[in-house]
């Protein structure tokens, strides 16, 4: 594989995590236009870790998905009993906030005879932690897929239990399933730290494959583009969000058919697709036609 | 200090005006439709866009640009509410609102497709000096945008109070299914309301573009997200809100700005918003249902 496929494919499975965080708020009966804010954290606290205090990648990975879960949670505290476009705009304003705050960040150290560090608005660059360790960009690819797996696994194992059921009764009908003893709040915040981690994650992935990243990468573009996944994909499956990235990033940045015009194309294409399937590709009766098909 | 408060609050109500323009649009749309257009803002980028291609190659001048940001705006927002948002009526909201979204990346590409230097200077609204008033300077661009959105508000009241078409939007949104049934056309109000609402937007848009004195891509999402804010801020859905709510972010801006700088300013606004949603304050309904 050429450095460029390797390049598109990494993305995609960067950009799958975030999409996932999305999907799995979006199930739960949550919009959030507000992902890229924990992208951002774990991005810049697991940068911060591997670059500045010399940490090895998976404990850093660690930790920022830690902190991603915190800071999903704490903000989904006083935000969840909110309903709807209430609450997507809870989730931007809180996003807008962490990008300005990475803008105001500067925790510059000196690292062999050079200062690094967040530098405001002109972003945190010298994350190398993979090209110091000698990895390859497709030894890369295949830890970031590595994961993506592992996470995959545990979405379609959680579909297929109880835990599944409850989170789609509670996306879907939040009165009825109160009703039953399922405690809405505490389920929504479980999902949102869940959500947090797993963008977070993401972050950390996306800041040590560029090992550059700036406030700028961060904003409600993101995290729009994170829904738009999601819906596109379909709400029937995990597979779903993976799809909708690997339809945006993959067939349209990797064939190069539209060249400028790519986004015209994809926008047109999306918003007619919604029309014929307001629930993605994958939809909940796609998904079970597929398995009655095949199982 | 009492001589920055008053420059301060006159300068933010200038702003503040085209912040409750873009708030009106956004809730005409939201109060009809419950539904938030993410491409209100780029179809008004659209409608600039149209004019400053329009000078840059014809040359036209004020009055012609501000028909054509007006004319580009409204033809936007009917492709949008026929690709959007007229499928999905009884349907799915998220959808609605990424397929509105999905347009506005097409808006965005277009945009610099047709237009690709990244910046364009817009003619300006007026070239003089500001108006002095004792120690005070009025900018006149500011009056306008004052102007324009107490004439918009007046019209708009009128509009809905005084009109058939007025009565037919206020049925819709209190009982369409009743509206529906004493042989109101819904459909066709909802496109009236969207031209309506991309209108008012498209004179906001220009008024900003020309007081800036400059377009450049940027103007789709800044004026999507100011037009959420202010909305939100004045209470979902309520017009009077909106212009509050505009009014409001205006000066807390121009105020916040002064005395903090331009990205406190910005974090500012937002964390008052989160608290107050936080916070459910009444008059932003958020215990009813959306």
């Amino acid at each position: 594989m050429d450095e460029y496929t390797i390049g598109v494919l990494t993305n995609i499975g960067l950009f799958s995590f975030v999409a996932l965080s999305a999907y799995l708020l979006l199930i739960a009966g949550e919009l959030s236009f507000g992902q890229q804010a924990f992208f951002g954290v774990g991005a810049y606290a697991g940068g911060m870790l591997t670059a500045l205090y010399g940490w090895p990648l998976p404990l850093a990975a660690a930790a920022a998905m830690a902190l991603g879960a915190l800071a999903q949670f704490l903000v989904g505290l006083p935000t969840l009993r909110l309903r709807g476009l209430y609450f997507a705009m809870a989730t931007l304003a809180a996003a807008e906030m962490a990008r300005i705050l990475f803008e105001l960040f500067h925790w510059r150290r000196v690292i062999n005879g050079e200062l690094a560090g967040p530098d405001g608005t002109q972003g945190f660059r010298g994350i190398r932690w993979v090209f110091e360790h000698g990895i390859e960009p497709i030894e890369y690819l295949a830890m970031v897929y590595g994961l993506l797996a592992v996470v995959l696994a545990g979405f379609l194992f959680v579909e297929r239990s109880r835990l599944g059921a409850t989170l789609r009764s509670v996306g879907q009908d939040p009165e009825l399933a109160a009703s039953v003893g399922i405690d809405i709040q505490r389920v929504k915040l479980g999902v949102a730290a869940a959500a947090g981690a797993l963008a977070a994650l993401g972050g950390v992935l996306y800041a040590h494959h560029n090992t550059y990243i700036e406030p700028r990468n961060f904003d409600i573009m993101l995290g729009v583009h994170s829904l738009a996944y999601a819906l596109i994909g379909g709400l029937g499956t995990a597979f779903g969000p993976l799809l909708g990235v690997v339809l945006d990033i993959g067939a349209l940045e990797g064939s190069r058919v539209f060249h400028g015009y790519r986004m015209v194309a994809f926008g047109g294409l999306v918003a007619v697709l919604l029309v014929f399937r307001p629930r993605g590709l994958l939809d909940e009766r796609m998904v079970r036609w597929l398995r009655t098909r095949f199982t | 200090m009492i001589a920055d408060l008053i420059q301060n609050t006159l300068d933010g109500l200038g702003i503040g005006a085209a912040y409750a323009l873009l708030a009106l649009g956004f809730t005409l749309i939201f109060g009809v439709l419950r539904r938030a257009n993410l491409s209100y803002g780029a179809a008004i980028m659209f409608g600039c866009y149209a004019a400053t291609w329009a000078h840059v190659n014809f040359g036209a001048g004020l009055l012609l640009l501000a028909l054509i940001t007006v004319a580009g705006a409204v033809l936007a927002g009917a492709y949008v509410e026929r690709l959007c948002f007229a499928p999905h009526r009884q349907g799915s909201a998220i959808a609605a609102m990424v397929a509105s979204f999905a347009v506005w990346m097409q808006f965005e590409e277009l945009a610099t497709l047709v237009m690709p230097t990244h910046l364009y200077a817009f003619p300006a609204l007026y070239e003089g000096a500001p108006l002095a008033l004792g120690p005070y300077t009025l900018r006149i661009d500011a009056l306008a945008m004052l102007g324009a959105a107490f004439a918009a508000c007046v019209l708009l009241w009128w509009t809905l109070y005084r009109t058939r078409f007025g009565l037919a939007v206020r049925a819709v949104v209190e009982q369409p299914d009743a509206a529906a049934l004493a042989g109101i056309n819904v459909p066709w109000v909802f496109v009236r309301v969207f031209a309506l609402a991309s209108a008012i937007g498209g004179v906001a848009g220009y008024l900003v573009v020309a007081s800036h004195g400059q377009i450049t891509p940027m103007l789709g999402m800044w004026s999507t997200l100011k037009g959420l804010l202010a909305m939100m801020l004045g209470g979902l859905g309520s017009l009077p809100g909106a212009v509050v709510g505009g009014l409001a972010l205006g000066l807390l801006e121009a105020h916040s700005q002064w005395f903090l700088g331009p990205q406190l300013r910005d974090l500012i606004a937002y964390l008052l918003l989160f608290v107050l949603l936080a916070a459910r304050v009444p008059w932003m309904n958020t215990r009813s249902a959306s």
